[in-house]
C-alpha cells in the first residue's frame, strides 16, 4: 500500500515536470493577419491566439475550430500531435497561418 | 451596372477630404466620431437588408460579415468616445453619409435576385474605397486625440480586407455573366 502511494506520488511529480516544461506560445491577430503567420512549436506546447483587432476572427483547421474570437479575447489549444496545421479565418478569406508542431 | 447612389457616396467623402485641404481646419474629433459611427451604421443597415434579400450564398455571407464587423467597430468606437467623454457631433459629412445610405437602401430595395446582388456589391466596393480615402486624407490626419487616431489607424486594415472581399465578389459576378 505504502509503495503504491509512493509510486503515485512520483508519477504525479513527473507529470508536473512534463507539464512545467511545455511552453506557451502566442500568435497575435492584428491588422487582419496572424503574427507570426508561420510558427514552429514543440509537441505539448499551448498556443494562444490573441485577437488584437477591432473585429472578430476565427482560427480554423479541418481538425479544430476556435469559433469566433471577439476583439480583445483569446483562444488557446495544446498541440500534442506533430505535423503541419495550415489554418485560416472562416470570416475573412485573406487570412491564413501555419502552425508546425515538432 | 453602377447605380446612381454610388457617385453620391464618393462625392460626400471626397468633399470631406477636399474640405480639409481648403478649409483652415479639418473636422474636429467630435465630428470625426460622428462620421465613423454613421459610416459604420450605413453599412450595417445595408448588410442587414442584403443578409435577407441577396440571392447568392457568397453575397449573403459577405453581408453577414459586414454586419458583424461594422457592429464590432462601432462598439469599439462607442466605448472610446464614452471613455474620452467625446460627444459625437453631427456635421455636413455625417449627415450626407446618412442621406447617401438612405438613398442606397431605397435604391436596392427595389431590385431583385442577381440585380440586387450586383447593386449591393458594387456599392460595397465604392463605399469601402471611399471610406479608405477619407480615412487616409481626412480622418486620420485631422484626429487630435491619440487614442482616436490609433482607433482609425487600427480599423483601416479591416476596411482594406472588406474592399478586397467585395472586389473578389464583383469580379466573380462579372465572370458569371
Amino acid at each position: 500500500m505504502k509503495s503504491c502511494l509512493l509510486a503515485s506520488l512520483i508519477f504525479a511529480m513527473l507529470c508536473g515536470m512534463v507539464e512545467a516544461e511545455a511552453a506557451i506560445q502566442t500568435v497575435a491577430i492584428e491588422g487582419m493577419r496572424y503574427v507570426p503567420e508561420r510558427l514552429t512549436v514543440q509537441s505539448g506546447d499551448r498556443i494562444v491566439w490573441k485577437n488584437q483587432d477591432l473585429v472578430p476572427h476565427t482560427v480554423t483547421h479541418e481538425t479544430f475550430d476556435s469559433q469566433q474570437i471577439a476583439p480583445e479575447a483569446s483562444w488557446s489549444m495544446v498541440f500534442r500531435k506533430s505535423g503541419n496545421y495550415p489554418y485560416r479565418c472562416k470570416l475573412h478569406p485573406g487570412m491564413h497561418g501555419t502552425l508546425i508542431v515538432r | 451596372m453602377k447605380t446612381s447612389h454610388i457617385p453620391s457616396i464618393f462625392a460626400i467623402l471626397i468633399s470631406a477630404a477636399a474640405s480639409s485641404v481648403h478649409a483652415a481646419a479639418g473636422p474636429t474629433d467630435q465630428q470625426i466620431a460622428a462620421i465613423v459611427v454613421t459610416a459604420n451604421q450605413v453599412d450595417i443597415d445595408a448588410g442587414k437588408l442584403a443578409e435577407s434579400k441577396a440571392q447568392s450564398a457568397e453575397v449573403k455571407q459577405f453581408a453577414k460579415l459586414m454586419v458583424t464587423d461594422h457592429t464590432a467597430v462601432n462598439k469599439s468606437a462607442g466605448d472610446l468616445v464614452h471613455k474620452l467623454k467625446v460627444t459625437p457631433e453631427n456635421n455636413a459629412t455625417s449627415d450626407s453619409l446618412k442621406k447617401g445610405g438612405d438613398e442606397n437602401m431605397a435604391n436596392i430595395k427595389k431590385l431583385q435576385g442577381g440585380a440586387f446582388d450586383r447593386a449591393y456589391v458594387d456599392h460595397e466596393v465604392a463605399y469601402h474605397q471611399a471610406v479608405i480615402d477619407a480615412l487616409d486624407k481626412t480622418l486620420i490626419p485631422n484626429a487630435q486625440n491619440a487614442e482616436l487616431k490609433a482607433l482609425l489607424v487600427k480599423v483601416r486594415p479591416s476596411f482594406i480586407a472588406h474592399l478586397e472581399h467585395a472586389q473578389h465578389l464583383q469580379s466573380s459576378m462579372g465572370q458569371a455573366q
